[in-house]
């Protein structure tokens, strides 16, 4: 810890930063009690008057992941500096060369260029509906134990899904004998089950479904961990997180916050051209299956629908379609984001109700394999 | 206000620089901490944005070794951290065969000298942890490697030490700078993220990136340093599928420089467009780049 001799200043400043590691759990950063020792080890190496020099040691030490990193100097400052001396949260100008490598150690220079957002995401669109939505649906109980029921099931098939196997362990246990092969491992056993994408449409059509879908969702996270969950309608909104939360009020909560723009116009060939963009190239990988849900009625155009679903399509192993539509009787799909998403994918299947989607599961793993 | 500490992060900066390592302060303040704290960093980021490099100049000013584990998915802990040497057991078995001694004493011995420390190869990470000097052990791609690695990886990482099961437990003889990178293709574990400190590496901007430039390439003009930054820079801006890291914007300049190209402008956009393959690596990108577009984008350089 710090030294006795500690100057009253720095005693004060070490008073306040032991608070710091709470004030940043209070924020949704996943740190636990042991860090508070350290943060005070840290900075007992690093000095606590240098500002800068505090702000990189904690930072370093106290993020987890990308986003606490974008969050982390808003909540410094706010913590450490007295109000009027806040960094202002324009940092366009300094980004162009505020970052320079020189150490200049100035108060007004807090090396934190990086945490703005360019990407014209925030864009309104005239179809975005900002009116808030009651999750509470999301807790239901009616057919509660149905929907994990058939998530388990459909989680335990998934598992006889092996999309690699090896010959070579056979080899190695074979050697260790001499050649002689006592070990006969005819098969690798360990299972690699594909990770599911699950595009989940949100738009006004199919405001009957959702919340059963999103209930589908957060079943199947509890029986898989590699599933990775989306909410769409004129633009795309990951959801996993607040999801797959394991406490249902929490997951309420944290769904309210994100779901703007909830039941509004659906520009699915969009969405997915945002999600080919800023998610896929680190979610969607050869082993992914990334299910659509949605009943395919689009406001875009066909076209950019189809080049955007070509595009995943390629990057994915499999793309199935869920339309909650595709069990009535005389149901073709007819509509124009139907027939543009046609080409591209492995399977359309409809799944309006349980006892549809109980009836397409082989189907659906049989095209997962 | 320059404490003992900025002063020491400006030094390592220099260091660094001096390794071809341009890094930002806050990158040198959790290397040091790095050290003072024996804990591994975790650096994040996408592709080509300089992670691996922060371990190699590591290894670089620290004059120690770079020890180097690709992640892959199937990676076991075999290729990770030790396999017995069959082949030399296997003739080690055959020799002691005609050995006159036998008995159940020098039977046992025997078998105690097939599994000795002779026949063992090292893999990356017990090679890591029993050297004299302590090396940089730079884990990369961590998130291609399954979940059940990170678990073995995990324990390495808190107890420095690997049981081997005919040999006993292995402890360190030196604790090394550990670096992990990820890409971010799959979601590290709780875990393995409170053992690390963290750093995210984002892509550089103009003047960091043009410093790179001008260390690792030193044959191009400073003029042409700054157009070929300006281009890559304004390329990042428009919506890529895969945007271009700094070794390509490194790749370009050479690819540039080979062609004897010594400045960007309009009228050099056809042979601007023969060297793209070094910029835009898919399809679809090329197709965003026609040369009215490189022409639009050199004339702004």
């Amino acid at each position: 810890m710090l030294s006795a001799d500690a100057s009253p200043l720095e005693a004060r400043a070490a008073a306040r930063l032991a608070g710091f590691p709470g004030f940043l759990r209070a924020n949704g950063f996943g740190i636990g009690g042991g860090d508070s020792v350290q943060a005070l080890h840290a900075a007992d190496r690093s000095g606590l008057l240098d500002q800068d020099v505090l702000r990189w040691s904690m930072k370093a030490l106290l993020c987890r992941r990308g986003d606490e990193w974008q969050r982390f100097d808003e909540l410094f400052d706010v913590w450490f500096l007295p109000a009027n001396r806040w960094q202002s949260p324009e940092r366009r100008e300094a980004g162009e060369g505020g970052q320079s490598d020189a150490h200049s150690g100035g108060p007004a220079q807090g090396g934190a260029a990086d945490d703005e957002d360019i990407r014209p995401r925030r864009a309104a669109s005239r179809e975005e509906v900002l009116s808030s939505t009651d999750f509470s649906a999301l807790a239901e109980r009616e057919h509660a134990l149905e929907i994990e029921a058939l998530m388990r099931r459909f989680a335990r098939q998934l598992k006889y899904i092996r999309l690699r196997r090896e010959a070579r362990a056979r080899l190695r246990r074979s050697v260790a004998s001499g050649g002689t092969p006592f070990h006969l491992v005819w098969r690798n056993h360990r299972s690699v089950r594909p990770r599911l994408v699950l595009m989940i449409d949100v738009s006004r059509s199919m405001v009957l479904y959702s919340f059963f879908y999103l209930r589908l969702a957060r079943a199947l996270a509890v029986e898989l961990v590699d599933v990775h969950s989306y909410i769409f309608h004129t633009r795309v909104t990951e959801v996993s997180q607040a999801l797959h939360d394991p406490d249902p009020w929490r997951a309420q909560e944290r769904l309210h916050l994100i779901a703007q723009g909830w039941a509004g116009g659906t520009r699915i060939g969009e969405s997915l051209e945002q999600f080919n963009r800023e998610q896929a190239p680190r979610v969607v990988h050869a082993r992914t299956a990334v299910l659509v849900l949605s009943d395919g009625y689009d406001t875009g155009e066909p076209r950019q629908l189809s080049d955007a679903l070509a595009q995943l399509r390629r990057r994915a192993r499999r793309l199935v379609w869920i339309n909650p539509l595709g069990n009535r009787p005389g149901y073709a799909p007819t509509c124009q984001g139907m027939q543009a998403a046609l080409p591209h994918i492995d399977l359309l299947a409809p799944g309006g109700d349980l006892a549809s989607l109980r009836a397409v599961l082989p189907d659906l793993i049989e095209t997962l394999h | 206000m320059n404490s003992q500490r900025a002063l020491d992060i400006a030094s390592l900066q220099r260091d660094l620089a001096q390794a071809g390592y341009i890094a930002e302060p806050g990158l040198a303040a959790a290397l040091l901490l790095m050290r003072d704290l024996e804990r591994p960093l975790l650096l994040e980021g996408d592709a080509g944005v300089g992670k691996t490099e922060v371990a190699k100049a590591l290894a670089d000013i620290n004059e120690t070794r770079l020890i180097r584990l690709q992640c892959y998915e199937g990676l076991d802990a075999h290729a990770a951290m030790y396999e017995w040497n069959y082949q030399r057991q296997l003739l080690a078995i055959k020799l002691l065969e005609h050995d006159e001694r036998s008995g159940a004493m020098d039977l046992a011995r025997k078998e105690q000298d097939i599994f000795s420390e002779r026949y063992l190869l090292k893999r990356p990470l017990l090679d890591a942890i029993t050297g004299e000097r302590p090396p940089v052990l730079l884990v990369d791609e961590i998130d291609r490697a399954d979940a059940a690695f990170e678990a073995y990886l995990l324990e390495l990482l808190s107890d420095f030490q690997i049981s081997i099961p005919e040999l006993g437990t292995v402890r360190a003889t030196c604790r090394p700078l550990v670096v992990l990178t990820s890409n971010g293709t799959r979601e590290l574990s709780d875990a393995l993220r409170r053992r690390c400190l963290y750093q995210y590496i984002d892509y550089p901007d103009y003047e960091k990136e043009l410093a790179i430039v001008r260390k690792k390439a030193p044959g191009a003009e400073a003029r042409l340093a700054q157009q070929i930054v300006a281009f890559v820079q304004a390329a990042r801006r428009m919506e890529l599928q895969k945007r271009p890291g700094i070794a390509e914007t490194l790749d370009w300049t050479a690819a540039l420089l080979r062609l004897g190209i010594s400045t960007i402008d309009v009228d050099g956009a056809e042979r601007i467009m023969d060297t793209l393959s070094a910029l835009i690596k898919t399809r679809d990108d090329r197709a965003a780049f026609p040369r009215e577009v490189v022409a639009r984008l050199a004339a702004a350089c």
